[in-house]
């Protein structure tokens, strides 16, 4: 039992010394390996290497993937003299498993992160990832070039290199409210619905003209449309920090980006508990919505609902999965973001790839990289599988095969960190109005401006908790109207946020608002 | 001749009272696995429409399908979890037994001070990050079924049951068979254990159930690259990557495949607490002996 206690002591200290030693040695390995590798001014490759890459996700059991692996290792092997081992970090748990991996030190050579899921700021921190401005424009060349330096900016911790950003990829996960466009054109909205008064027209009709269907099927524990009205009806910019079943504070505006703002303490938060308390006393969800703990999406597809809130890419695969079973329906998407035209694209570090700290070969791990990244062949094999089975191609479009079994036939890697439009296959199982929707995101997007604000929430802590609490408690009932006066419920919720230490909150993110201002623009 | 005993209108009231109230208490357990057990062979669609029920409106016995996709595996995973278990289960008492044997002999010295240390690690731990880097960094147990099995080998709070309960057998018995000119160990096998069964029962019970269900360790030291994980880790798997998939946004970019989802987390649960169940009759009377003595004589 001694020994229990020394152990332990002798290990906090080596977590200690090494997360103290993590940073230098990093450096120091780094350079080292450049100048040892490019001798002569050529890259030497004559040693075959394995290199890892560390992907979220479970490990397919078909077999299907290591068929394509052998496959994209061959290449590989001809192109850089190297290997690649996928090493998977399964969804149970995954938070846990990921930041002990990195906390542990063992050596792994490309990872996926990503700032606003994978903690990347607080894994840097700690000194989890190698630093990448000497290595990239060597031995990952062509991603070098490709992304500006605006947002290599977007990737640095201390002025370093932190990871590769997805930059050139396309994808897009803003709210909205998915809606039934045969049934809106029965109550005569023939335009696409594009603010809140219109949704109330069509909610109304399907009460009126069908019974058995719950217009709007929410459930108690979903809270996002506040987030998607405030999005429809103020300039704000949600600002990364948790408050809990919503986010409370804000940027002003695009325009006025390192102003806090709080959309619940203005007539906004007042509109909207106004209106969902006369949603919910038209009836166009459930009595007991606040106990009610249905699955909405499976409701619309069974035809018992005529409404889903979720983001853009839920709708894409839901509008396939509805003209399959409710055929004519045509599913019809209102993006928050259509009524002011307030909509920033995803970070571009919402997915990202980087080098361990302790990874025994990163140049030849960034040579796989660029690999992976840039050249089509081996691109098509890591996201779509081996053309034939998984895939084929028509009129520059993928297809399934005919045959094709999901059981027996499915791939996938789950390569997140760094897929580029230019290489894609666009699916030809895709709506065809896709086009048109990106398109018109395309108009009005701005870039996503906090991508590197941390949140530091150690001075307020305990407030935060707080806070969260009320949310928790009081929230829940106004959202969905169940909380009597709309106007005396909004004015109780304040009261509680402010007795919880709202403005003290609100004081500290303008305070790191403005640090981030200043470093923001040192890094121009 | 003397009337019998308990046919008089107060003692048949009382039985009858006590029957249907034990009756009510046991359907109150009952009914919630009947529950789990009937909405397994429920379709999704109609779990969806209708909730929860013990008789399947539309009988479907596709979550099995799914849970029981790959055979193997699961077979497999049993084997994981049984040798563990069993191997764990044995070891465990041993040295469970033996550590509360020893601190409680009056010969013992820093017997006290030895037990404070033990008790002392259930009030404070190092955490998740030392652990994982003793496990991994020091003593390289990453994939090494040792890694689950080492863990539970000790608990503190069966050491202490152990010790009050062993403390109940008087000191003589130990120090007569010392004159006859007993070793400690012989001591300890030959008088000691056969004395102590009903808690040996119930504190292999503890730990027959403790690896049995064990799947947080395995979880963080067993990666996917190993064939076959322990039973509680692989339906933990099953349901969690389920869930995932069809409620994350973090994960835009999964393809849900269609999940038939809360009867499948019914199956799942079926199927490992089905095992459990036929076990349990077996050791109960001992389990029930067990606690009792340990609270009389603790």
């Amino acid at each position: 039992m001694f020994k229990k206690k020394k152990a332990l002591s002798i290990a906090l200290a080596a977590t200690l010394a090494v997360s103290l030693t993590a940073c230098t040695s990093s450096n120091s390995t780094s350079s080292d390996s450049t100048s040892a590798a490019t001798a002569g001014g050529k890259i030497d490759t004559s040693e075959f290497q394995t290199i890892s890459y560390v992907m979220l996700g479970d490990k397919p059991k078909n077999g299907q993937f290591e068929k394509v692996m052998e496959k994209l290792n061959a290449l590989l092997k001809q192109k850089a003299n190297a290997k690649l081992e996928i090493k998977w970090v399964e969804w149970a748990d995954w938070q846990t498993k990921y930041n002990l991996l990195l906390a542990s030190g063992e050596p792994v050579d490309l990872i996926t992160v990503a700032t606003d899921w994978l903690d990347t700021w607080q894994n840097a921190q700690k000194g989890a990832f190698m630093p990448l401005d000497k290595l990239l424009p060597t031995y990952a060349p062509i991603t070098w070039k490709e992304v500006p330096p605006e947002n290599w900016a977007e990737t640095k911790y201390k002025n370093q290199i932190m990871l590769i950003p997805e930059d050139h990829y396309t994808q897009w996960v803003n709210h909205g409210f998915q809606y039934r466009g045969d049934w809106a054109k029965e109550f005569g909205i023939t335009a696409p619905i594009t603010d809140w008064k219109m949704m109330e027209k069509y909610l109304q009709g399907v009460k009126d003209k069908k019974p058995g269907v719950v217009p709007w099927d929410t459930n108690g524990t979903s809270s996002d449309h506040v987030g998607g009205y405030i999005n429809s009806y103020t300039d704000a910019i949600e600002l990364p920090i948790n408050t809990g079943m919503f986010a409370l504070i804000y940027g002003k505006s695009y325009a006025d980006k390192y102003k806090a703002y709080s959309p619940f303490l203005d007539d906004t938060f007042v509109n909207f508990a106004k209106m969902m308390k006369d949603w919910g006393d038209k009836g166009f969800w459930r009595e007991d919505v606040m106990n009610y703990k249905g699955d909405n999406r499976a409701e619309l597809e069974a035809g018992k609902t005529s409404v889903d809130q979720h983001h853009t890419q839920t709708f894409l695969g839901e509008r396939i999965k509805m003209d399959k079973l409710q055929p004519g329906s045509d599913l019809q998407f209102f993006p928050f973001s259509a009524t002011k035209n307030n909509l920033v694209s995803m970070s571009i570090t919402h997915g990202g790839t980087s080098v361990g700290a302790k990874s025994k070969h990163p140049e030849r791990a960034l040579m796989v990289y660029d690999l992976i990244r840039q050249d089509p062949e081996i691109y098509h094999l890591m996201n779509y599988g081996i053309e034939g089975v998984q895939y084929v191609v028509k009129d520059g479009k993928r297809f399934r095969p005919d045959g094709y079994d999901v059981q027996r036939d499915d791939f996938y890697s789950d390569f997140w960190g760094g897929r580029i439009d230019k290489n894609e296959i666009p699916n030809g199982e895709d709506w065809a109005g896709k086009g048109a929707l990106f398109a018109s995101y395309d108009k009005i997007k701005k870039a996503y401006p906090y991508g590197r604000f941390v949140f530091d929430k150690s001075n307020v802590t305990n407030e935060l908790t707080a806070i969260t609490q009320v949310v928790g408690q009081k929230g829940p009932a106004i959202v969905h109207g169940k909380a009597g006066d709309p106007v005396k419920a909004v004015e109780d919720f304040r009261a509680s946020l402010k007795a919880a230490g709202f403005d003290k909150v609100m004081a500290e993110v303008q305070k790191q608002l403005d640090e981030f201002k200043k470093m923001v623009e040192s890094t121009k | 001749m003397a009337r019998q005993r308990g046919t008089d209108f107060s003692s048949v009231a009382i039985r009858l009272f006590g029957y249907c109230f034990i009756g009510f208490f046991a359907l109150c357990c009952l009914i919630p696995f009947l529950l789990v057990l009937g909405t397994s062979f429920t379709s999704e669609k109609s779990i969806t429409l209708h909730g929860y029920n013990l008789w399947p409106r539309e009988f479907s016995a596709f979550a099995y399908k799914i849970v029981f996709e790959n055979p193997g595996v699961i077979v497999g995973s049993y084997g994981v979890t049984l040798g563990i278990t069993i191997a764990g289960t044995i070891l465990g008492l041993f040295i469970v037994a033996m550590t509360g044997y020893s601190l409680q002999r009056p010969d013992f010295p820093y017997r006290n001070r030895i037990s404070f240390f033990i008790y002392f690690t259930t009030l404070f731990q190092g955490g998740v990050v030392p652990f994982y880097l003793i496990m991994t960094q020091w003593l390289h147990l990453k994939d090494n079924y040792l890694a689950v099995l080492l863990p539970g080998l000790m608990s503190p709070f069966l050491i202490i049951m152990m010790k009050s309960f062993v403390t109940s057998i008087p000191h003589a018995i130990t120090e007569s068979a010392k004159m006859d000119g007993a070793g400690d160990f012989r001591i300890f096998t030959r008088l000691i254990l056969p004395m102590t069964t009903p808690a040996l029962a119930t504190i292999g019970l503890f730990i027959a159930l403790g690896y049995w269900n064990e799947w947080y360790n395995a979880m963080l030291f067993l990666s996917p690259d190993l064939k076959y994980r322990p039973l509680q880790l692989f339906l933990y798997n099953v349901v969690t990557s389920a869930d995932f998939i069809k409620n994350s946004s973090v994960a835009s970019n999964v393809q849900p495949r269609d999940m038939p989802l809360e009867s499948m987390k019914m199956a799942t649960a079926v199927v490992a607490t089905g095992p459990v169940i036929l076990f349990y009759p077996m050791v109960q009377k001992y389990f029930i002996k067990g606690i009792t003595v340990g609270a009389v004589k603790g």
